[in-house]
């Protein structure tokens, strides 16, 4: 709970020692950063076994104190830029604690444990709260419970992306060796020029010298050409096995992972770390990693070099480059403003051209021509402003990093020159001095830009690091209950859940359902339908009470033994890019072809399927693209009936179909059902005619449960939802007639 | 408001004919006859007089940003409409200082009235302002991009959270403070 018990103030938690009676336990105590007049400011909540207290600073003497038991009711009221804790009392006004939207996630949590407590529960709150800063450095993380791109450990991270590597260490070894010897052999040419300079072009002497020398100049420039290939051809191989080992990796995690995961992520988000970040890190792999040892030699040996030839020189030299790093990082940054103003720009008017384009037909029927094309130009233009001033200043940039670069130059020709004619140093030398030092600029440079490329690559790895150390779901748990033949019944004992917390779906539901049996769930959208579905599928387990199987808490039975006898067919089925054969026996990979015809018969969809050129060879393309809305569903449906599940989910099935789509589909729905356990949710009650007990959900708990019949002469909740749909069809002018089923209030 | 708009026209057969704003939402409320108090001292009520009366009610603007004055509705415990004022004068003198304490306790706008300092590191923008409600650090992602211009010189900014800072008359803020505007936006 430490993540709800912070740090107080001294004179808070002096005030707060003298209040709190022996045997009371400090249960919460949190911080808001709003006052009471909704001014910045903080104000300390502090809740006890017994009591709440409410501290706003400065002036704690005017502490508010509350018991719990006192408490009546506790709501989370959203404002618009803040939110608020309202306390219920039984006496006296309400207790209220403001706080801004950056606390919204804590005390969401906060008004949920007041709440538990003020109903004498235990406290039961998670062990975190969502972080969107680094509390090293208070640096916004790229997302919810991210990495700080500054403070994650980046000797441990390279180490880690190394350990990828090191599977394949002889490679690996001999690749660092090979270039090793190529920075070694860089360094020997410049040496060789000054020999022939010296020593036989100035004296004008010396054939063999001058023979020998070249011959050494030609081996070596040989050897670095093919040791220069073979690094390359060990790093791209090294990199590229690597980062495909990191990709199964991720992949395989992805698949294993809980919904609970997902649900806090976007999927671009998920999808960009295997693409991105895994091509960031691809390129660290191979286009990094090889050379780092190579250019710290290369950097230390120039060096010792420029200075064995002539220290003084190298100093004056190395003189201009603090200030050059120093202008340059200045000028840098005003780049990197620019760029981004550049980068919104031009995204605003990627914007407009897409939404003019995609809403085409909008633009001409409402004939806003002339107004999209005026919008389109404003941003042109500003797209046209800010790239002149990028390139005005990119331009001035190049201009003064060069002229400052070129300071080196000078100095040497000028001092090397005048130590020459004093004859302190010799042309060969100067030469080979000249070389070193633009030689000197290339690790450097890498070096400059490899911290950019590193913090990149290394916040990526970070990313899929983090996929890949999550806690997946134990799908084949050995210790788990084994459930091979499941029966179907499913009970939910005071089943409770949330998405997020302080904010319950469901509030406590108590169902049980007998094997075969089928159940239609209705009530208003969000009133937790789909969400008691989501607990039988377990892609999400109950926060309080339970879901059992067959009399077997879910939790404790082994879920790749729940999974293979759940089916489902949702109201937009998923198809996979494949063949419609492919794609009905995905739930069954190797079903004979004769068993996927019979489940497409019986899914009425074989008609259909056989009419196709292909027929059940044809490629649905991706998402089923090629197909119509009602021929995915009887695709789903004959996934579902090839499946065999013990217990059958169809979450409106036949919502977005059209009526006589949709009769073909009851159809097959009524087959597929046949000695199942089913759970049916539908908008149009009339699907639901034919459920064994329709399960009426209201506010998260269940409300109402019998037969249609029952339900109707009960004149619930159930009834009312029946007669306003009939009332909206009656008033669309599409139905509601007398066959209407929906048409059973008036009788 | 309980007279015929303009859209209304008379039917073949003489009879008036609601506009189509009428049709799905045909109770009218004259806002003379909405009275708000409080009772009790903390619940917010509302008296429709001579029709009904709320226990508990929201008051929420319609465009907040572009008309904060005008066009005030009146929620029900449901957050279900119960009505819209157009204008705040409509209602009795007498409501307009519950309606505005009411605005002010829900829409936490703080209105920055100079810049300390804006850091930029890897596309945020970490920002020092000194605001209405006090000085306040707010973090920003892509900040020209997500910065909704309300006029010239009026813009908002929500930070990464979904905090609101208004920036209102940006010609009359002080030289440091414009400048670093500038730079970011």
């Amino acid at each position: 709970m430490d993540a709800f018990v912070e740090a107080l103030p001294s004179e808070v938690e002096s005030k707060l020692g003298k209040m709190v009676s022996d045997g009371e336990e400090v249960l919460m105590q949190v911080s808001t950063d709003l006052a009471q007049g909704l001014d910045y400011g903080e104000q300390w909540l502090v809740v006890t076994s017994r009591r709440l207290f409410l501290f706003p600073t400065p002036g704690i003497d005017d502490a508010i104190e509350a018991s719990l038991e006192d408490i009546r009711e506790v709501r989370l009221e959203e404002l618009v830029g803040a939110g608020k804790i309202e306390i219920e009392r039984r006496d006296g006004p309400p207790l209220c604690v403001p706080f801004s939207q950056s606390l919204a996630g804590k005390f969401a949590e906060v008004a949920e444990g007041i709440r538990q407590l003020s109903k004498g529960e235990t406290l039961s709150l998670p062990t975190e709260v969502d972080r969107s800063r680094c509390p090293e450095c208070g640096r916004l993380l790229p997302e919810k419970n991210g990495i700080c791109a500054v403070c994650f450990k980046k000797w441990e991270t390279f180490t880690r992306i190394l350990s990828y590597m090191l599977t394949y260490r002889s490679k690996l070894a001999l690749m660092i060796v090979l270039a090793v010897i190529t920075a070694m052999l860089e360094l020997i040419p410049p040496k060789i020029t000054q020999y022939i300079i010296d020593d036989v072009l100035t004296p004008r002497t010396g054939y063999d010298l001058l023979f020998k020398l070249v011959a050494v100049l030609f081996g070596v420039r040989i050897l670095m050409w093919g040791t220069g290939i073979a690094i390359r051809w060990l790093s791209q191989w090294l990199g590229h096995r690597s980062i495909q080992d990191v990709r199964t990796e991720l992949y395989q995690q992805f698949q294993f992972l809980p919904l609970r995961f997902y649900d806090r992520r976007k999927v671009g988000s998920l999808i960009s770390r295997m693409t991105n970040d895994s091509d960031r890190l691809e390129m660290f792999m191979v286009g990094a990693i090889p050379f780092i040892f190579s250019n710290i030699l290369l950097f230390l040996g120039i060096l010792v070099l420029l200075f064995m030839t002539n220290w003084e020189l190298t100093l004056l030299v190395l003189l201009p480059v603090p200030p050059i790093i120093i202008a340059g990082r200045k000028i840098w940054n005003r780049m990197i403003r620019q760029w981004s103003r550049w980068g919104a720009k031009w995204s605003k008017l990627n914007a407009q051209l897409n939404e003019s384009i995609t809403g085409i037909r909008v633009v001409k029927a409402f004939n806003q021509e002339g107004r999209e094309g005026d919008k389109f130009d404003e941003h042109n233009e500003a797209v046209r402003e800010v790239s002149v001033d990028g390139e005005r200043n990119w331009f001035v940039f190049f201009t003064i990093t060069n002229f400052m670069m070129s300071f080196g130059a000078f100095f040497v020709w000028y001092f090397g020159g005048k130590q020459i004619l004093n004859k302190e140093m010799t042309l060969g030398a100067l030469i080979a001095f000249i070389s070193y030092l633009w030689m000197m600029y290339q690790p450097l440079r890498w070096f400059g830009e490899l911290y950019n490329f590193m913090l990149r690559a290394f916040a990526g790895a970070e990313r899929i690091f983090e996929v890949i150390d999550t806690d997946a779901e134990k799908f084949g748990d050995d210790s788990a209950q084994p459930m091979p033949d499941v029966k179907g019944r499913v009970t939910f004992r005071n089943a409770q859940f949330g998405y997020d917390p302080g904010k319950p779906v469901l509030k406590g539901v108590d169902l049980d359902v007998q094997p075969g049996e089928m159940i239609g769930l209705v009530g208003k959208s969000g009133v937790g339908k789909s969400t008691l579905i989501n607990l039988i599928c377990r892609f999400y387990d109950p926060d309080r009470g339970s879901v059992e199987i067959d009399g077997v808490d879910m939790k404790e039975a082994k879920l790749e033994d729940l999974r293979s006898q759940i089916g489902m067919v949702q109201q937009e089925p998923f198809l996979f890019d494949g063949t419609v054969a492919e794609n009905i026996a995905y739930g069954k990979p190797g079903a004979p072809f004769e068993d996927v015809v019979k489940a497409a018969m019986a899914a009425e969809a074989h008609e259909f399927i056989v009419r196709k050129q292909d027929g059940y060879d044809m490629k649905v393309g991706e998402k089923g693209g090629k197909l119509s809305g009602g021929e995915k569903q009887r695709i789903s449906i004959a996934r579902a009936i090839l499946h065999d599940p013990r217990i059958l989910i169809l979450d409106e099935a036949t919502s977005s179909l059209d009526t006589q789509t949709e009769k073909k589909i009851q159809l097959a729905i009524s087959r597929l059902i046949e000695g199942r356990t089913t759970f049916a949710i539908a908008h149009r009650l009339s699907t639901l005619r034919s459920a064994d007990r329709l399960v009426v959900m209201d506010d998260g708990k269940v409300a109402e449960i019998g037969t249609h019949e029952e339900l109707i002469e009960k004149r619930g909740i159930f009834a009312r939802l029946v007669e306003t749909q009939q009332a909206t069809t009656a008033i669309m002018g599409v139905g509601g007639g007398k066959d209407d089923p929906a048409a059973v209030v008036g009788k | 408001m309980d007279e015929p708009s303009n859209q209304n026209e008379f039917a073949d057969n003489g009879e008036w004919k609601p506009s189509p704003i009428e049709v799905t939402h045909p109770e009218i409320v004259k806002p003379g006859d909405i009275r708000l108090f409080h009772d009790p001292p903390w619940r917010l009520r509302m008296t429709i007089e001579g029709d009904r009366s709320y226990l508990k009610i929201k008051i929420v603007r319609a465009a907040p940003l572009t008309q904060p004055d005008d066009y005030i509705c009146f929620l029900d415990l449901k957050d279900e409409v119960i009505c819209m004022v157009d204008r705040l004068e409509d209602l009795a003198q007498e409501n307009h200082k519950i309606v505005h304490s009411e605005l002010d306790q829900r829409y936490l706008t703080a209105r920055v009235e100079r810049v300390e300092s804006i850091r930029n590191e890897f596309g945020v923008s970490y920002w020092l302002v000194d605001t209405d409600r006090g000085m306040r650090e707010f973090v920003t992602k892509n900040v020209a991009e997500n910065a909704q211009w309300i006029d010239e010189k009026r813009m908002m900014i929500l930070d990464v959270d979904g905090n609101r800072f208004e920036f209102a008359g940006l010609d009359t803020f002080d030289k440091k403070s414009r400048g670093l505007i500038e730079e970011v936006l």
